[in-house]
């Protein structure tokens, strides 16, 4: 696993035949990436925002699938309170069929922070037997918090499976009832929601210290 | 334990309890019937603190204190418990994290030290023992997937982790067949000690033979319309509501 910390940087990275890499982007300021798979390489990616004072930060991450039978795994992860500001940008591009893409992006918005994704998704005419999936879920905790999403798929091939879903939303009120009946505060409650919420994102990065430093210092911040 | 004094309650402005009187002993079980909409179901969240219910007239004293001005979780750390008619579904948090929460709330208030890991899965073995419940339902999250036979036990072995001293078992027959039936109210006969009391909502007097009642009471248009033994309910079995409802 390495890990990148691209402040107004551009970087080109190349998997060739059969590379396995694990890239975690911490904390991007005006991060540019992109990555070309030849094929059956396989690239897992987590792109973090847990910014560590008031920022505004970005990254555009561009995957190209130029080889058969590449695997794509992407988190995205974003923690924002006060008037922090993030925006992810992601382009995924299968232009080689029978490849698979999964990107999973979750945003906790506090105070006044604002975040936007977009996420493009190309499936090129003769990338048959591709499967490619894009989930985005936030959670607003403060009606000044406001998440702009745009899920933007282009499909070409007709032999493929594809799938997206956006939401945007609140905790569920009847959970943090059930969990105060049974005795549990109802800040705790609500502590506990969220990292469950987190929780499938956290649980596939690799344990590293910096990482989980960063999460839980910029966790344990956000009024909830 | 418990002592309601006309209470009235609503719902999004609606009335939908008009005037609630019922004392609760010590180690006593009353049965709450009624059909749907009779307000059974307003009761238990009202009692329990759910934040859509408004309080409009009345008092509840619960163990001496006013329980209308306490947070829902102090009403539960105090003893109060309630087996939800639908248990909730939490993805992501683990029962065994969840549980272990609730009963070390429930332990400081009562002044006690929290228990230790190794205690609290001491504790969690004896349970699941008693009540036939398998681990793995208990390493899985928060009612994720159970089966609604599953839903209803869990929030038996909730009750059994904590002991409350009042425990409202809201329609805990709703949605299961006879057998699964029975195991959860041998559940609950098993786990109540001689002084916990009980309220238990339901339609139907197949329940009452299970857990029996020492008080019936019929509820109708937000009120208690008729109050008796467990002989009360055996009788709405044979005639129904109708009668009671004149």
């Amino acid at each position: 696993m390495e890990i990148l910390s691209l402040n107004n940087e551009e970087q080109h990275i190349v998997l060739s035949e059969g590379e396995k890499r694990h890239i975690v982007l911490l904390n991007p300021l005006c991060a540019r990436l992109f990555v070309q798979q030849q094929s059956r390489s396989e690239l897992s990616l987590h792109c973090l925002f847990l910014p560590e004072s008031e920022s505004v930060s970005s990254a555009d991450i561009s995957i190209m699938q130029d080889g058969k039978e590449c695997r794509t795994v992407m988190y995205g992860m974003a923690l924002l309170c006060g008037k922090e500001q993030f925006s992810l940008e992601t382009h995924v591009l299968h232009n080689i069929g029978g490849g698979y893409s999964e990107q999973t992006v979750k945003c906790l918005l506090a105070d006044s922070a604002r975040g936007s994704f977009y996420g493009e998704l190309v499936i090129a005419k003769d990338a048959q037997k591709t499967e490619a999936h894009q989930t985005n879920r936030n959670i607003l905790l403060s009606p000044n918090a406001r998440m702009d999403t745009k899920p933007q798929l282009e499909i070409y091939a007709d032999d493929v499976k594809a799938s997206h879903g956006a939401t945007t939303g609140q905790l569920d009120a009847a959970a943090l009832f059930y969990m105060q009946q049974r005795g549990i505060a109802l800040q705790d409650a609500r502590r506990m929601l969220l990292h469950a919420f987190l929780s499938d994102v956290m649980n596939s990065v690799p344990a590293d210290n910096v990482i989980a430093e960063s999460f839980d210092r910029k966790f344990n911040s956000l009024s909830v | 334990m418990l002592d309601i004094l006309n209470l009235h309650a609503s719902v999004g402005g609606k009335e939908i309890l008009k005037g609630i009187d019922l004392h609760i002993g010590e180690g006593e079980i009353h049965a709450l019937m009624g059909r749907n909409g009779a307000g059974k179901s307003t009761l238990s969240a009202v009692l329990t603190g759910n934040p859509a219910y408004t309080v409009t007239e009345g008092s509840v004293t619960f163990r001496g204190k006013d329980l209308l001005a306490m947070s829902p979780e102090e009403r539960a750390r105090e003893g109060l418990f309630l087996s939800f008619q639908y248990p909730v579904e939490i993805p992501g948090v683990s029962m065994v994290n969840f549980m272990k929460t609730a009963v070390n709330e429930r332990r400081k208030h009562l002044g006690l030290e929290p228990l230790s890991a190794a205690a609290f899965l001491k504790l969690k073995r004896e349970k699941e023992q008693l009540l036939d419940i398998s681990q793995k339902m208990q390493n899985r999250s928060v009612n994720e997937g159970f089966s609604g036979g599953e839903k209803k036990k869990n929030e038996v072995y909730q009750m059994a982790m904590l002991e409350p001293c009042l425990a409202i078992l809201d329609e805990t027959d709703s949605g299961l067949d006879v057998d699964a039936l029975r195991v959860v109210a041998d559940g609950f006969n098993k786990i109540r000690k001689p002084d916990t009391s009980a309220i238990v909502i339901t339609h139907y007097e197949r329940l009452l033979e299970y857990i029996r009642p020492d008080y019936v009471h019929v509820l109708y248009g937000g009120k208690i319309v008729r109050s008796g033994d467990a002989s009360l309910a055996r009788e709405i079995d044979e005639r129904g509501f109708d009668w009671l409802e004149k």
